[in-house]
């Protein structure tokens, strides 16, 4: 049954001309989990997150998210989506974006409760132009989950953040997943990685190997994970 | 100073060239097609239809006839005066003379004395017909035995001699500059936000595409609104650019051209992946428009193939509402303004329809 899982990719391709992004990628995301997409640059981590979220239609295979089959509108009510480089209109402060994003989706409250989470209600009232880059993501996350979403997609959601506030984001992340909401975070930082409760390893548009942190390092015998991920990456180019 | 800084400077832009090959295009094709539209509008263009009607009854009528036949400044053609003012509103021709029954006689006694109606609303027909009859009646003057005046009564349709050349173009700038500067916001503000990303947000959100062309479409209108009062007060009450319409009608003309450009910036920033390729949109979009859409040269002077195109460019329609408004006092009651209005209000239809469209889709 599909509607088990919050995020149902099965067996997706995508291929921009000659490039196959997506080659037959099959994955299954429990609501309530933190799933982390690791793999290099350019491997399709991002092509997935975009075909979950219905923005990329796949060459074949289908895509189900919170029990609706794509494309299907709706469900992106449900789900909020932070993108790789901080989405943000530069000539609104850091509220009025956080408030355009809310009015979209329909919900206006919320705005200071996502400001406070990322530690921005100080600086709501700074124009976005003008401030830090890692600012500038923390306030894209804002913008992401001001609509309480059931299904969360972060695209490298933590680079140019410090780590104090790293820390404070996963702690946050392991809050909204135990109250159900599923998070679907891609990165390659084997750092972010240890703290998901289950990772897919991507390369040339497939599945590597899956599995919870230990699972992976114990599959690959190897002490950590990014031991583990070289490893398992090199066996299958071989 | 260092020859290799500047160097490596002057290799990074060229390489960048290489790569945006629709820059390059445009860089050595805009010219040639620009230059070509106004070589081949100025060279190919028909000159003023003038409708001649010779009542006299003695031999110089007939001869000031033959040399306006043979003028290369006008066209002629042989009608009779009780039609000439119906004429000159259907626009098949840009002026009329009569040669009144006592014309010779006249003549005779010193007095040339031909009665010129002309349309008065296109800028550019006017001075050609006064010319070529000048020249024609000093063929005549050689005729006749001793000094001759000339009088000619000049008669004006539309306008007439007190207006100037603002006041002309003044009512198709109003439209013009409208459309032009609310393009150019529009299809950069839209190639922003494909640029910085929030597109993306934006569709994977439960907005619609419908939603975000009329979204924008709102936003910009009233942006576009306030200008082109500003624009029509400071022409009418600075200017003092002629006007004989209703200040409002204008104003509906005005807005509905502001919201075509909005729709036709929306639609073009679909095909613009950079705003640098936004900005070479103007060429082609504006300045084709300008040329033939009857600012500087009437359309029915144009030749036959422009005329197509004009046919086709909203601008056009727009021009010409403007004009017949303020310098001929149309309303709503003239079947060729609704015409007009009509038409530019159905491309708006269209280009919302069409940005919707091509706003890159969502899952098919």
């Amino acid at each position: 049954m599909s509607e088990s899982y919050a995020v149902d990719v099965e067996s997706v391709t995508k291929s921009f001309g000659q490039l196959h992004a997506l080659d037959g990628v099959t994955l299954k995301v429990r609501q309530g989990e933190i799933y982390g997409l690791l793999g290099p640059n350019g491997a399709g981590k991002t092509t997935l997150i975009r075909a979950i979220l219905g923005l990329v239609a796949p060459g074949s295979g289908s895509v189900t998210v919170l029990g609706r089959r794509l494309p299907n509108l709706d469900v992106l009510r449900q789900v909020g989506y932070m993108t790789q480089q901080a989405a943000l209109y530069p000539g609104l402060s850091v509220e009025e974006n956080v408030k355009f994003f809310a009015a979209i989706y329909g919900t206006e409250g919320g705005v200071k409760e996502a400001l406070e989470f990322v530690d921005l209600y100080d600086r709501r009232s700074s124009v976005v132009a003008t401030i830090s880059g890692g600012m500038k993501q923390r306030c894209s996350l804002a913008c992401a989950l001001v609509h309480r979403p059931k299904l969360l997609l972060l695209d490298e959601p933590t680079v140019g953040v410090d780590p104090q506030l790293r820390v404070q984001f996963w702690e946050s992340f392991r809050r909204m997943a135990a109250s159900g909401v599923t998070i679907i975070v891609s990165s390659h930082v084997m750092d972010e990685a240890e703290r998901c409760q289950r990772l897919g390893l991507i390369q040339y548009g497939r599945l590597l190997a899956e599995g919870s942190p230990s699972e992976v390092r114990a599959r690959a015998g190897t002490q950590n994970l990014e031991e583990a991920f070289l490893k398992l990456a090199g066996e299958r180019q071989s | 100073m260092s020859g290799h800084r500047v160097a490596a400077l002057t290799r990074r832009l060229l390489q960048g060239f290489r790569r945006d090959r629709r820059t390059v295009a445009l860089l050595f094709v805009a010219p040639l097609v620009i230059l070509g539209l106004l070589g081949y509008l100025m060279r190919n263009s028909s000159v003023p239809a003038v409708g001649i009607d010779n009542q006299d009854q003695g031999p110089v009528g007939a001869v000031v006839t033959s040399a306006l036949e043979s003028s290369p400044l006008i066209s002629t053609t042989t009608i009779s005066q009780a039609d000439g003012d119906a004429k000159l509103k259907d626009g098949s021709l840009a002026a009329y003379i009569v040669f009144p029954i006592d014309f010779s006689q006249r003549a005779q006694s010193g007095v040339i004395a031909p009665q010129v109606h002309l349309e008065g609303s296109q800028p550019g027909s006017a001075s050609p017909v006064l010319q070529a009859l000048q020249q024609a009646l000093a063929s005549a003057a050689s005729q006749a035995p001793g000094a001759v005046r000339f009088e000619p009564q000049v008669n004006y349709l539309y306008g007439g001699s007190s207006l100037d050349t603002l006041d002309y173009f003044g009512a198709a700038a109003i439209g013009l500059i409208v459309f032009f500067l609310v393009f150019v916001i529009t299809i950069v503000s839209f190639l922003n936000e494909r640029s910085q990303g929030t597109l993306e947000r934006l569709m994977a959100s439960p907005l619609r595409r419908g939603e975000i062309v009329l979204g924008y479409m709102v936003g910009f209108t009233l942006l576009a609104l306030i200008q082109s009062a500003e624009v029509l007060v400071f022409c009418l009450a600075v200017l003092k650019v002629h006007n004989q319409g209703n200040v409002l009608l204008i104003f509906g003309i005005e807005a509905l051209m502001a919201i075509v450009a909005v729709n036709l910036g929306i639609f073009l920033s679909m095909f613009a992946r950079t705003e640098f390729q936004a900005v070479q949109f103007i060429p082609l979009v504006i300045v084709p428009q300008f040329l033939l859409s009857g600012i500087l040269f009437p359309v029915a002077s144009e030749p036959k193939v422009l005329q197509v195109l004009s046919d086709v460019l909203p601008l056009t329609y727009a021009v010409n509402a403007l004009r017949d408004v303020m310098l001929k006092g149309a309303d709503l009651t003239w079947t060729s303004l609704d015409i007009d209005i009509g038409v530019v209000a159905g491309v708006i239809v269209l280009l919302i329809v069409a940005g919707s469209a091509t706003l890159r889709r969502r899952i098919a």
